[in-house]
């Protein structure tokens, strides 16, 4: 979190990845996506295609398989402003630690073929800020592979509407 | 070159698909995104074909639900259009986002399986369409030829503020027969 610009959005997809987020880094600039499985990406794109902001999607792998059509529409759209990582654990780590089909297919390949116009796969915390900060100005995607495991008791993001209209505000330049 | 079947009619604002369209614009729509429909064709038409809405197609319901609630937050104002069997493949995004999130958006939807469908497929659909959008607690109506669409779709948009629930606009085939 560290090398994503104060001014940049981040938008978090659902289970484990949005209440870590929502409970080490909450932030006006924030937006959590707890229900609609797999739709981080597109609800990332409206804004990228709605503000001139930075978007920085944290997805996850089992997120991105079950929207895989968004990276044709996000591809196609070329938003120059969206940054889409995706969190790669090759499980439904927030079920019971199912496996994926993460393991299975290169995801860089694939955001490659949809005509992102940067897309890689990294494998350490440096690797991955170095990315983050090289792929500013054009469509970027990130895969970057984790170990399955870590706290599970994260808190929830409960408040939605308090959270929304936080997040309007604060995209609008208004005081929260 | 511009083949839009809309722009080709001779007076568009009296024409149903053209009220439609008075009604959108003064209602701000300057966002929309969706799945075609055959049914939907003329509401397309004018979407795709209009400078002052940025236009995006995408791939699947769900998404338009999502690339729509982005728009959104981002301070645009989003209609999204899709046939009801995409209502059904989109009910969870609906339900889990746009509601408990408020978001007071309005869907063109076709209603496909009504009275007069051939197409079997669309059955079950059309007789579960209602009670869906009646089990989500969302303002819904089904336009009927006799009414004013323009009066319609403002009075829609009017109960999805008020609500701040998204809201279902049903279209029939044949409703933009002038």
């Amino acid at each position: 979190m560290d090398v994503i610009d104060k001014d940049d959005i981040v938008v978090a997809t659902t289970g484990l990845i949005s209440r870590e987020i929502f409970e080490k880094f909450d932030s006006a600039r924030n937006f959590y996506n707890p229900g609609a499985m797999g739709l981080v990406s597109s609800i990332g794109l409206g804004i990228a295609l709605g503000s001139d902001r930075r978007v920085i999607v944290i997805d996850g792998d089992s997120s991105l398989l079950m929207n895989l059509g968004t990276l044709v529409t996000i591809g196609k759209c070329q938003p120059r402003n969206l940054l889409h990582i995706v969190i790669d654990n090759e499980s439904y780590g927030s079920c019971s630690e199912e496996e994926s089909m993460s393991g299975s297919v290169s995801l860089s390949k694939l955001a490659a073929t949809a005509n992102y116009a940067s897309s890689l796969t990294v494998f350490d915390e440096s690797s991955l800020k170095h990315a983050i900060l090289e792929s500013e100005g054009r469509l970027g995607f990130i895969v970057t592979k984790i170990t399955l495991g870590g706290r599970r008791d994260f808190s929830r993001p409960l408040d939605l509407v308090s959270i929304k209209d936080r997040f309007t505000r604060h995209l609008k330049g208004w005081p929260s | 070159m511009n083949n839009s079947h809309f722009n080709n009619l001779e007076k568009p604002h009296s024409s149903v698909a053209g009220k439609l369209r008075q009604a959108l614009i003064e209602e701000g729509i300057d966002f929309s995104v969706g799945v075609p429909c055959g049914v939907l064709r003329r509401v397309i038409d004018f979407l795709a074909h209009d400078e002052r809405i940025m236009h995006i197609t995408v791939n699947r319901e769900p998404e338009a639900i999502g690339v729509a609630a982005g728009a959104y937050l981002a301070g645009k104002k989003p209609v999204i259009y899709i046939q009801n069997s995409g209502l059904f493949t989109a009910s969870n995004d609906i339900s889990s986002l746009l509601i408990p999130y408020r978001m007071p958006l309005v869907l063109i939807v076709s209603l496909r399986g009504c009275e007069g469908e051939d197409a079997p497929q669309h059955f079950v659909n059309g007789k579960a369409t209602m009670p869906l959008l009646e089990s989500f607690g969302i303002p819904y109506v089904v336009f009927e030829q006799d009414n004013d669409i323009y009066d319609v779709v403002r009075n829609l948009y009017r109960r999805a503020e008020d609500a701040q629930l998204p809201a279902v606009l049903l279209l029939k085939r044949g409703w933009d027969k002038t």
